[in-house]
């Protein structure tokens, strides 16, 4: 179940095999009051070990579903999607979400977030408790373990939430626009922050969001998505050299934008 | 209900305060004095004002003389009556059995309503079994139940207990059932997706993030309590408040009455400022 240890470990051959997600003819369908909502068609797509994907696309195309079934929250209408060869079938700790709203639990502490997701994995209290502070060390926020939600900032509560779901050791990385309540430059701040912390641990990243040049200056493939009825249009593979910078855009990345923009269009 | 100038950092910070104090309690002590002191004085400005202004409009009523003095006492009257009671020896009885009363019937209609409000609000198939059934028994006033209450258990002090534990019940489990059931379904997901299983979810995400709304439930059914109680006492007691009232008002004391009604609304009003402040204290997290 825990796989991830195989990644935090520098073993390059191991960490390719583990993490990689097929979606294989998935199709989902909500039925609602007002009868049936296609959210996507038929839909094939790979997501390889250890790579970084951004699913871009306006409202309604389906990406958030997609996200969901990836996670086990939503299950399919037909088709399936694997991570490593099993269904995705039930949530469970070998995929990491992390959501717009933070999703914190605003009655534990910084610490107490992170001790939670620990608390699953067998580990003794001290441990727990030390871990949590190691964790939220490696985020930035050494310090602040006996503080609540509520007493943090939007950047500082959303590094809590990733180091949460960093600590039970992932071996894919679930986002749904996790920036997207954040401001211009707290939002600058935290993509650096991510593709630091994705080059120092190789987890598949799959990112959802609206904004074209976030998608651009983080992942190796941004897969544009369509809406009515939902499914991916093309996949556009980013090729601008790693460690990337956050603060300025190189490559081409203006062509690609264009690229994307052009799609989105349609 | 929360007021503006109490951010709820500041139970946290005092708690701090007083854990570091432990080496030098006299440092301790006068902070928590003055803590207390400025306490009461936030207390009579708060309450002051408006309780003169009741008591003068009150007197002023009296003096006018629109009124007969023996239908409508002064307030002065009014604690005379009281010292009466107290002289009689039944003013603390009477307290007792309403206070035994309202707590036994308040703590078993608390801890079920509290039960099986989590159930129906998390469990699909014990909201299909349980909340039409409760939704149906909710209408029914408790006043009504009484009668019921009595040819079951006689006088005696059961009754009581079954009448409000029934109406703290039907306050408590609305309130719990609400909030169980709007539990945020993105902290259910972190939490499974985590690795928690359903009952660690339920104790350690359903329960907290409920609390608030429990809170509530058993502020209003602490108060549901103190209501049900006096009717129930009207309906056929030995002692308590409510008896005290119904006695009066056969011998036409209005005095012993109206103090009878003072003396519930002291203690219901000093009930619930205890219980905000103690919930306020344990629960530092609001509904969002």
């Amino acid at each position: 179940m825990i796989s991830g240890s195989a990644v935090r470990q520098d073993q390059p051959g191991e960490s390719e095999l583990r993490g990689r997600i097929t979606v294989e003819g998935l199709e989902v369908v909500y039925e609602g009051r007002r009868g049936r909502n296609q959210a996507l068609t038929s839909t094939d797509a790979m997501f390889e070990a250890g790579s970084f994907n951004a699913l871009v696309g306006p409202t309604g195309c389906g990406k958030s579903t997609l996200l969901n079934v990836i996670g086990g929250f939503v299950a399919p209408t037909t088709g399936r999607v694997l991570l490593d060869g099993k269904p995705t079938l039930t949530p469970g700790p070998d995929r990491g979400v992390v959501f717009q709203s933070y999703a914190l639990m605003p009655w534990f502490t910084a610490s107490g977030n992170i001790e939670f997701a620990l608390k699953s994995q067998g580990i003794s209290r001290a441990e727990r408790k030390a871990r949590a502070a190691e964790a939220l060390k490696n985020v930035g926020l050494a310090g602040r373990e006996a503080l609540y939600p509520s007493e943090l900032s939007g950047g500082m509560q959303q590094r809590v939430a990733i180091a949460r779901t960093l600590a039970v050791n992932p071996t894919v990385l679930l986002m749904d626009e996790p920036f997207g309540a954040l401001d211009a430059q707290t939002r600058m701040t935290m993509q650096q922050f991510l593709l630091d912390l994705w080059e120092a641990d190789k987890v598949t990243v799959v990112f959802v969001t609206h904004d074209v040049d976030e998608a651009l200056v983080l992942a190796d493939r941004v897969f544009v998505m369509t809406s009515s009825p939902g499914k991916i249009e093309t996949v556009i593979e980013v090729s601008t050299a790693r460690p990337r910078s956050a603060e300025d855009y190189s490559g081409d990345h203006a062509e690609l934008r264009k690229q994307v923009i052009q799609l989105l269009k349609h | 209900m929360r007021q503006r100038g109490d951010p709820s950092a500041e139970p946290n910070a005092e708690s701090g305060l007083l854990g570091q104090a432990g080496d030098g309690d006299r440092q301790g002590l006068a902070g928590a004095l003055r803590r207390w002191f400025r306490a009461g004085v936030k207390f009579v400005v708060q309450w002051g004002p408006s309780i003169a202004l009741l008591l003068l409009v009150w007197e002023l009523i009296v003096r006018s003389g629109t009124v007969s003095r023996r239908l409508f006492p002064s307030p002065r009257d009014t604690f005379d009556a009281g010292l009466s009671l107290l002289e009689a020896g039944v003013l603390f009885t009477d307290f007792r059995f309403s206070l035994t009363r309202s707590v036994v019937g308040f703590v078993l209609g608390g801890i079920a309503g509290v039960l099986v409000g989590l159930l129906t609000g998390r469990l699909r198939s014990a909201e299909f079994i349980l909340s039409p059934m409760i939704l149906l028994f909710r209408p029914i006033p408790a006043i009504a139940l009484v009668p019921v209450a009595t040819v079951w258990f006689g006088i005696g002090e059961r009754a009581k207990y079954f009448v409000i534990a029934y109406s703290v019940f039907l306050a408590v489990w609305l309130n719990v059932h609400a909030g169980a059931s709007s539990v945020s379904e993105t902290h259910i997901r972190v939490a499974r997706s985590l690795g928690a299983s359903r009952t660690r979810t339920f104790r350690e995400v359903v329960v907290p993030a409920a609390a608030p709304d429990i809170v509530n439930g058993l502020r209003y059914g602490s108060a549901v309590a103190f209501i049900v109680l006096i009717a129930a006492e009207l309906a056929g007691a030995r002692a308590g408040m409510g008896y005290r009232i119904q006695i009066s008002a056969e011998f036409l004391q209005t005095d012993r009455i109206f103090f009878g009604l003072v003396q519930l609304g002291v203690l219901g009003a000093i009930l619930d400022a205890l219980f905000v402040f103690t919930s306020r204290r344990i629960i530092h997290w609001g509904e969002r």
